[in-house]
């Protein structure tokens, strides 16, 4: 079976691991639970007509003080970078990391998850989407509590990698 | 580590291993795994295979080899058994290997120090958004508020400017009214609109110096369009300007006011009017009425017993109809006799308890009125507000008294 690391990376609190849950373990929690570190899951997805073992590094998310390290990318075919559409600074954080992987690691395949969008009330402007869009970026809406695009999202990240 | 004894060396190595649960794995260059040893059932890593592929069975492994750089440590990465590791990684020529120490102790005290410190920043960025929202809201009410008080100004300075002009039309309809006159007969009036400006209006004159005119008119509604109608068709009959009409003929007055005044030509007003011309001499009173209730003469009968009558006369409100006719009527006028000229707003008063002051009561209020020849129109007013029960009337309160 093909097997292939992805990683999740982004500012602390978009939702990272509950994505990660959502789509390995299909639940979710209301309770806020701070990574510390690595966990790694595996998850097999069907891509065309083979499958793909996924093994997601959901990485403790980025703050003030500590950078995401992105050497812990090494080896990784893909990443999910992820952003709380109800914090417009999560994605200030998600542009500068995206900035250190295309430099540090190399431009490989990522998609940006607007997370959270269950929420009514939206922090980051349109604007800035369609700027982020018009560079290239392939940006996806999901939301953990809901379940909404989240095994879209890994489905089609799984998709680009395995070309 | 060089400078250390053996003794002490070998002291730390044991208690490193001790405490953190040290664990090792080799892997050589075809990334299989080729030993291993320490603490591996602590993480989870008792059946690992020996001579199987490493990546297969430890998931952390994947594109990690070959190493880029050595040493190279993956910090609290959660292993099988739920204990977390520091996993480190060093080149030997051609193998490589990975050393496992337990860090769950601090790896749980971190996380209890970095929620706290998230929770906070979250809380704090929460409260950073509900306070600017908070700002923006009073930024937006004060700005409201600003434009509001200035419309209020705004409105106020209007507000004084239309009650200054209405002011002025009082006055204006106040100074065309008649003064009042004691020769050759007595004549005086009350007239107290319920707004500044009422329908009503009435005037009286001599048309030749022995007969003498006096009229009273009261146009629907009340305000200004009301006021503005009431005027101009007391300054008709005031200056007479009805083109080739006999003034001393009530009928033909309002035969040509009617034709004057039509509704669809005056925003949809029309009034009631009642004309009468005295002949001093005969003492004949020629009348006629549009509409208009009938004026009440009260007469001495006997030495104190007074009597009221009526002088009624059939005739519709002016505006209404284009060819309406009206009669005129005569009557003789007694001796020492009082006539009492109104509008419907003096008699038709609601009591508070929502019945109406009966017609009979108010003639009886004019013939005590008329029994006390001293007696002013006021106290008719006040008899009348009394029966409302508050000073505001309803309608415009007109009322001529006329001794003849």
């Amino acid at each position: 079976m093909l097997q292939k690391k992805i990683c999740l990376l982004g500012a602390f609190g978009v939702g990272k691991t509950s994505l990660t849950r959502r789509f390995v373990d299909s639940i979710f929690s209301d309770a806020y639970l701070t990574t510390v570190g690595v966990k790694i899951d595996k998850k097999s997805v069907p891509v065309g007509d083979q499958t793909v073992s996924l093994l997601i590094w959901d990485i403790a998310g980025e703050d003030d003080v500590s950078a995401v390290r992105t050497s812990y990318l090494r080896g990784a075919a893909g990443y999910l970078l992820v952003v709380d559409v109800t914090r417009a600074q999560t994605l200030d954080v998600a542009q500068s990391i995206r900035e250190r992987v295309a430099r540090e690691i190399g431009d490989i395949p990522f998609l940006c998850l607007l997370n959270k969008t269950d929420v009514v009330e939206w922090d980051i402007p349109t604007g800035r989407i369609d700027e982020l869009q018009a560079a290239g970026w392939n940006v996806l809406h999901t939301s953990a509590k809901t379940g909404a695009g989240v095994e879209s999202a890994f489905s089609d990240l799984a998709q680009r990698i395995s070309k | 580590m060089q400078e250390l004894p053996q003794l002490v060396a070998d002291s730390l190595l044991r208690l490193v291993d001790m405490q953190r649960f040290a664990a090792h794995l080799v892997i050589d260059e075809a990334q299989v795994l080729v030993r291993s040893g320490g603490h591996l059932d602590h993480y989870g890593l008792a059946e690992l295979e020996i001579g199987a592929t490493a990546t297969e069975q430890l998931p952390f492994m994947e594109g990690m080899l070959p190493l880029v750089e050595t040493p190279f440590l993956i910090r609290s990465l959660e292993m099988p058994s739920g204990r977390v590791a520091d996993v480190h990684f060093f080149a030997d020529d051609d193998v490589v290997w990975v050393v496992l120490l337990d860090m769950t102790a601090e790896h749980d005290e971190t996380q209890k120090m970095q929620q706290k410190a998230y929770d906070m920043t979250l809380l704090s960025e929460r409260e950073a958004k509900l306070i600017a929202a908070l700002e923006a809201a009073n930024a937006e009410l004060v700005r409201a508020h600003r434009e509001l008080a200035e419309s209020r100004e705004e409105l106020l300075v209007t507000h004084n400017r239309l009650q200054q002009e209405l002011y002025e039309a009082e006055r204006y309809v106040r100074a065309s009214l008649p003064e009042p006159m004691s020769k050759p007969f007595a004549v005086d009036w009350l007239f107290v609109p319920t707004t500044e400006l009422g329908g009503d209006s009435f005037g009286y004159h001599w048309l030749d110096e022995s007969h003498f005119a006096f009229y009273l008119l009261d146009v629907c509604g009340h305000g200004i369009g009301s006021a503005l109608l009431s005027v101009a068709a007391h300054e008709t009959l005031r200056s007479q300007a009805l083109p080739g009409i006999d003034f001393h003929d009530p009928a033909a007055v309002l035969g040509a006011l009617n034709q004057a005044y039509q509704m669809d030509r005056h925003n949809d007003l029309f009034f009631t009017i009642w004309y009468g011309v005295f002949e001093l001499e005969s003492r004949n009173l020629h009348y006629a009425s549009a509409g208009h209730p009938a004026p009440i003469i009260v007469t001495a009968a006997g030495s104190a017993a007074v009597e009221a009558r009526e002088l009624p006369a059939k005739g519709p409100a002016l505006g209404m109809l284009p060819l309406a006719r009206y009669q005129s009527q005569t009557c003789v006028l007694p001796l020492s006799m009082q006539l009492f000229l109104f509008s419907d707003g003096t008699f038709e008063i609601g009591r508070p308890d929502g019945s109406m002051l009966e017609y009979e009561a108010f003639q009886q209020a004019l013939c005590r009125l008329a029994g006390d020849r001293s007696a002013p129109l006021e106290d008719l007013l006040a008899f009348v507000r009394r029966t409302h029960g508050q000073d505001t009337l309803e309608d415009d309160f007109s009322i001529v008294r006329l001794e003849f």
